[in-house]
């Protein structure tokens, strides 16, 4: 079932966006380095990350016979693309301010190139599957940056905690455009294989293995923080805090929405909403700046 | 077959000295998982029916002196896709030349769309031959609709229009007073009888008194950027189509004004500039002339429809291709030097010197 006045025939296109991390504190969200931590996952996860999607879907290309989804896939690649620029942009600039990152992407990257890179000497029918199978796993990591876009798009809390405007612009910028292209991975599964068993699966694999890598990723960086106060650590209680006044998404609306991809009648565009989306990418300075 | 041995994993995160046990674990579990999904099967889909590859002209008609309107219906009468204001069809004309035109009637009218084309003297010669060629009965391949300026229905929105720019900006106008929104319409123009649909701003303008502006250069001056965004009321959503001088106007006025969200159609592939007739030579041997005004990207898809590219203007570097002899006129945002020197090009953007034949790895 679909929202009726949903749009689900936007023309997808890149935004040629740029941001000036200048002026960024190492903490952006203001006295919330542990808030800051969680968030800050992203730009060590998302440059490999979503260069992984862009390789992985080009690879898709001559199995598609729809010309409508071919033209979306395309507009996919070309934002995520550009997402991991920006993303990397961050990187650069935490790297920058003298905040070891290098271990923790290096990890990140071997993820993408060899866990999940191409295997060589596959037989056709093999690559071919194992080609739908990271199709797969890329329509489950796409609902969750669907649920983080969503979210990004309604926490004022951030607004009244004082987070840097600029990195806000590019977590809602991101966060509207996941939402603006939030079906075309799931479409491209049910195109490529239409059963409920990969599905499944690689959504119980793409949970787990990002659980346990933002995990890792908040200790780390709570770990490397050079504004760190002595003897402090990350702690759940803290994360949960951070939850309850808004500045980070709510874990149990975050198990619900993944259980909703667990449904059979599931389709993304039943999550989030392409108008506020579309209304936030008109007021996005960096958007705004970013036409042609 | 026996699978090369990956690298090693890199070392544990926090300082220990052996390779990460984390990775090390995914590593074991993808050797074991991956080739337990290959045993499936695949099975190519066919290609999804459902929309009408072609449409009839119904009625044609004149709306200004040198726009023509269309309405277009499915050939066997039956429903058409649904739209929303701001979507486009694209039309194939007889000729093979390929024109994109916003939907300008009422999207609750499910068995027929109106497109209007204003006739450009000395342009590409699409739109003259739309008013030449397409007859009442005649048949027009199209492919659409597809949204490229969607309508997001703020509170408060000013809608400006410059000359045939009307055409995606009356179904929104129409939305905007379905939804009860606080909405204005500007219909900019040269002269009062240039300005297409007079008749139907006319109508709103008389059902909703104040709501329609029309300024024409003669009688009001050439519109001012800065006077026509103070006419939306404070936090409005702005959205224009028109002429591209009158955007980029709008676009330079706007963070003085009132307003707060700017929307406009995003075109992707900006005209090739200065360009010179060249070659691509691809790895099966073919070689593929690039005209001056085609990109070489046009000549790659028109060859293999499955080539990659995504932004056509040369700054999200999807459609990358190694160059393996040649000298490239780079022309993109993205690569960086170093890349450059390994032979990458982006094909939406970048040429080569005239006459120069390219050895792509492709």
């Amino acid at each position: 079932m679909r929202k009726s006045d949903e749009h689900d025939d936007l023309v997808l296109t890149p935004r040629d966006v740029r941001f000036d991390w200048e002026n960024l504190p190492l903490h952006w969200i203001p006295r919330e380095p542990l808030a800051t931590h969680v968030v800050n996952v992203l730009h060590l996860l998302l440059p490999e990350g979503e260069r992984w999607f862009v390789r992985v879907f080009l690879q898709t290309m001559p199995l598609i016979t729809d010309e409508e989804l071919r033209a979306r896939v395309l507009g996919f690649t070309g934002q995520e693309a550009v997402h991991a620029e920006a993303h990397q942009g961050v990187l650069d600039h935490l790297a920058a301010k003298g905040v070891p990152i290098d271990p923790y992407v290096t990890q990140v990257a071997y993820l993408f190139h060899h866990v999940l890179g191409d295997i060589p000497g596959q037989s056709p029918r093999r690559e071919r599957q194992y080609l739908i199978e990271r199709v797969a796993i890329i329509a489950g990591i796409e609902h969750f940056t669907a649920f983080l876009g969503d979210w990004i798009l309604n926490a004022p809390a951030l607004d009244r905690a004082g987070a840097d405007p600029v990195m806000l612009d590019l977590l809602r910028w991101h966060g509207a455009e996941e939402v603006e292209h939030r079906a075309v991975a799931y479409d491209l599964l049910r195109h490529l294989d239409r059963g409920y068993v990969r599905r499944i699966r690689t959504m119980v694999i793409a949970t787990t293995t990002l659980a346990r890598l933002w995990i890792r990723g908040v200790r780390y960086l709570a770990a490397v923080d050079p504004e760190r106060r002595p003897g402090s650590r990350a702690r759940w209680r803290d994360v949960a805090r951070a939850a309850r006044r808004g500045l980070l998404p709510d874990p149990v609306k975050l198990v619900v929405s993944v259980l909703r991809y667990l449904s059979p009648g599931y389709h993304p565009t039943q999550e989030g909403s392409t108008e506020q989306a579309v209304a936030y990418l008109g007021t996005s300075p960096a958007a705004r700046a970013a036409a042609h | 077959m026996p699978r090369p041995p990956r690298p090693t994993p890199p070392p544990d995160l926090f300082g220990e000295d052996r390779p990460d046990r984390f990775l090390t674990g995914l590593q074991r579990f993808t050797s074991l998982y991956v080739p337990l999904t290959g045993r499936k099967r695949y099975r190519p889909r066919p290609p999804e029916g459902g929309r009408p590859a072609e449409l009839t002209v119904a009625r044609r008609e004149y709306v200004a002196p040198d726009v023509v309107a269309l309405r277009l219906v499915a050939p066997d009468g039956g429903t058409l896709p649904r739209w929303q204001p701001g979507a486009h069809l694209d039309l194939g004309l007889p000729s093979g030349r390929r024109r994109t035109y916003s939907l300008c009637g009422d999207p609750a009218d499910r068995y027929g769309y109106r497109v209007a084309v204003r006739l450009i003297p000395g342009g590409g010669g699409g739109s003259a031959e739309v008013h030449r060629e397409l007859t009442e009965g005649s048949r027009v391949p199209v492919a659409g609709p597809r949204n490229a300026f969607p309508f997001a229905r703020e509170r408060r929105v000013l809608l400006v229009a410059g000359g045939i720019g009307i055409t995606p900006l009356l179904p929104m106008a129409h939305e905007a007073e379905r939804r009860g929104l606080d909405w204005t319409l500007v219909h900019t123009g040269r002269t009062r009888a240039s300005l297409p649909f007079a008749d139907e701003t006319a109508t709103l303008a008389r059902r909703h008194p104040g709501r329609v502006v029309v300024l024409t250069d003669e009688e009001d001056g050439r519109p001012d950027a800065a006077a026509l965004l103070a006419r939306a009321p404070r936090g409005a959503a702005v959205y224009c189509c028109g002429p591209a001088p009158l955007l980029d106007a709008l676009r330079r006025a706007f963070p003085a004004g009132p307003a707060t969200a700017l929307h406009f159609e995003r075109f992707t592939a900006p005209p090739v500039v200065d360009g010179k007739p060249f070659t691509l030579r691809l790895r099966d041997g073919r070689e593929l002339p690039v005209p001056a005004d085609r990109s070489a990207l046009d000549v790659l898809r028109a060859a293999d429809p499955a080539t990659a590219y995504s932004c056509r203007q040369g700054f999200c570097g999807v459609c990358r291709v190694r160059v393996l002899s040649g000298t490239v006129d780079h022309r993109d945002r993205r690569l960086t030097e170093a890349e450059r020197a390994a032979g990458d090009m982006l094909v939406c953007v970048s040429r080569a010197d005239d006459g120069a034949c390219l050895e792509l790895d492709h």
